[in-house]
């Protein structure tokens, strides 16, 4: 497995705990609706950076680290805001 | 090939072959513009998706009358599932709309999008960007709080201020017969019908001219070979395009999670009585424009005259800025037009902001605004003569030329001449047109003027000047551009 099936792996199974997540809210409470946004969010980008990762792979580029560590940066930052504004 | 890219093969050529999507309308695109600069009018695009999505959810439970509308906005926020959130993405959305339509806009503007072909492409945008501040100005009204009714009611009283005829027509388009009810429920329709539609049919027309004169080149730089391979629209540029819109989305969605909305009170006319009426950021510059004391009253026609103007001026640059240069070392005078224009509308805006309500002296505004605009002339001018000078004393073994202190100056005086040119000749039309016209205003108006003439001239031929003991201006761009790209 390299680096790239490493990431698609982790940002795949983020994907289905953060689903499955959204899908257990309670709909009518007010905390539910930030933690709905910020999880619709974290599917939205690690789609984003799935799709950047077989975008490279189909042009036969390389994937730039940067934009991997942004992207990881942004779900660590929006994790984070699940925390604080929930 | 290994077997999870043969199922992810198969997925997509089963697609393919149901859907058509490898034989795509739209041509495919050089992989220079697979760059998100390319792309802010398509991610504009997304942003009235999302305006169109959250705007269907709302209206399934909004009442457009003036007794219901606020009872329905609070009931979506209190009682409808995700309602606040749906209200908090519909508002950071539009904002992100209209903030994406005019960095497109400036894009264009900086890059030379809109010369030959592409002449009514930009025209066709302008009446985008005039749609989606549309979207803005009835969309503000629909919640029927002290805050969208008593801004809305000022943009409304300020169509009394034109001719008769134009006024009549707009109020009859916009307000209806009259009332309260009529007013929301027009806004209403020209919010969520018409304007979509409207926006639609010139989507469809600007993309249709996009197909037939395809993205153009870039300005900066020797585009190689590899650069300029085509990719295809399916899947590749569409990956990105989507890559692009779930990162904006995400961004929306924490936006909303951080500053959400809270519902300002309903509308009465009580207590509209002791609000000040201030319109939303992104009117904010004109309402500042109509604050400056000249135009209080009798001269609000001549400030809305001029707003007016400079909305022709951008309609009609194509027909301006003809020349065939894109490059920006050749259009410094555009270019420091351009900046101007940026910082004018961020400062005006900003100063809206902190004085609502206020009326400003016109020498105080004269001040700024003129300030900027000097400001800006000279940093622009410094930054081309600095960095071009550099370039040259690097690349070249002969001597530098040593008048440029008494440029310096000499372009400031010009600068500081226009900026006073500029009020004069805005002082004395206000006051012809205020207190008529005598023989002392025609004198003063016809001197600004004549002035204002010698100003652009003298400092076009400055500019033409400055490049001469250097060598030429667009040359030395060039060659930056170059050592720029060879550096990547």
């Amino acid at each position: 497995m390299n680096r790239n099936d490493l990431v698609v792996t982790v940002l795949v199974i983020l994907q289905l705990l953060s689903t499955n997540y959204l899908w257990g809210l309670d709909a009518a409470s007010s905390v539910s609706q930030a933690r709905f946004a910020i999880f619709l969010a974290i599917d939205l980008l690690s789609f984003a950076m799935i799709a950047y990762i077989y975008r490279k792979v189909g042009w036969r580029e390389q994937t730039y680290r940067i934009w991997l560590l942004l992207g990881s940066f942004g779900l660590v930052l929006l994790l984070v805001s699940s925390l604080i504004f929930t | 090939m290994r077997k999870e890219d043969e199922i992810v093969a198969r997925l997509v050529a089963w697609f393919d072959s149901r859907l058509g999507l490898s034989h795509p309308m739209l041509r495919p695109v050089p992989e220079y513009a697979v760059n998100p600069f390319y792309w802010l009018g398509a991610l504009t695009v997304v942003a009235f998706v999302i305006q169109g999505v959250t705007g269907m959810l709302m209206m399934l439970y909004y009442v457009p009358s003036p007794i219901q509308a606020f009872q329905s906005t609070q009931y979506i926020f209190q009682q409808v599932y995700y309602g606040r959130f749906l209200e908090s993405v519909h508002l950071y959305t539009a904002y992100a709309m209209i903030m994406l339509a005019f960095m497109h806009m400036m894009r264009g503007y900086f890059v030379s999008v809109h010369k030959k072909p592409r002449e009514m492409m930009w025209v066709v945008g302008m009446v985008m960007g005039f749609v989606t501040l549309g979207f803005g100005f009835t969309g503000y009204l629909l919640p029927w709080t002290v805050v969208s009714k008593s801004a809305t009611d000022v943009g409304i009283g300020m169509i009394d201020a034109l001719p008769a005829q134009i006024s009549s027509l707009i109020s009859f388009l916009i307000v209806g017969a009259g009332g309260d009810a009529t007013e929301l429920l027009r806004f209403y329709d020209l919010h969520v019908v018409v304007l979509p539609a409207v926006l639609l049919v010139l989507l469809t027309l600007k993309m249709y001219m996009l197909e037939c004169h395809g993205i153009s080149e870039p300005v900066a730089g020797v585009v190689g070979q590899e650069k300029r391979r085509l990719i295809p629209i399916f899947p590749d540029v569409s990956l990105y395009l989507l890559e692009l819109a779930a990162v904006f989305g995400s961004a929306m969605l924490l936006i909303s999670v951080i500053f959400p909305l809270n519902l300002p009170p309903q509308y009465s006319p009580q207590l509209a009585a002791q609000f000040t009426p201030q319109p939303d950021w992104y009117f904010l510059w004109i309402y500042q424009i109509l604050k400056i004391s000249i135009f209080e009253g009798a001269g609000l026609p001549v400030a809305l005259s001029l707003v007016t103007l400079l909305f022709i001026l951008l309609f009609l640059l194509p027909f301006i800025d003809r020349s065939e240069k894109r490059r920006l070392s050749d259009r410094p005078i555009f270019v420091t037009l351009g900046v101007i224009f940026v910082a004018e509308l961020i400062v005006l805006a900003y100063w809206g902001l902190i004085t609502p309500g206020q009326i400003i002296p016109f020498e105080q505004a004269a001040l700024v605004i003129g300030g900027t605009a000097l400001i800006i002339a000279l940093v622009s001018f410094g930054a081309y003569w600095v960095l071009f000078s550099r370039i040259k004393r690097q690349t070249s073994s002969r001597p530098q030329a040593p008048t440029k202190l008494a440029t310096l100056f000499s372009f400031g005086a010009l600068a500081t001449g226009g900026a006073f040119a500029i009020g004069n000749t805005m002082n004395t039309t206000v006051n012809i047109i205020v207190q008529g016209l005598d023989w002392w205003k025609a004198l003063l108006l016809t001197s600004s003027i004549i002035m204002l003439a010698f100003v652009i001239l003298a400092s076009a031929l400055l500019i033409y000047r400055i490049e001469l003991p250097n060598g030429s201006l667009s040359r030395r761009i060039r060659f930056l551009e170059k050592m720029i790209h060879e550096s990547k």
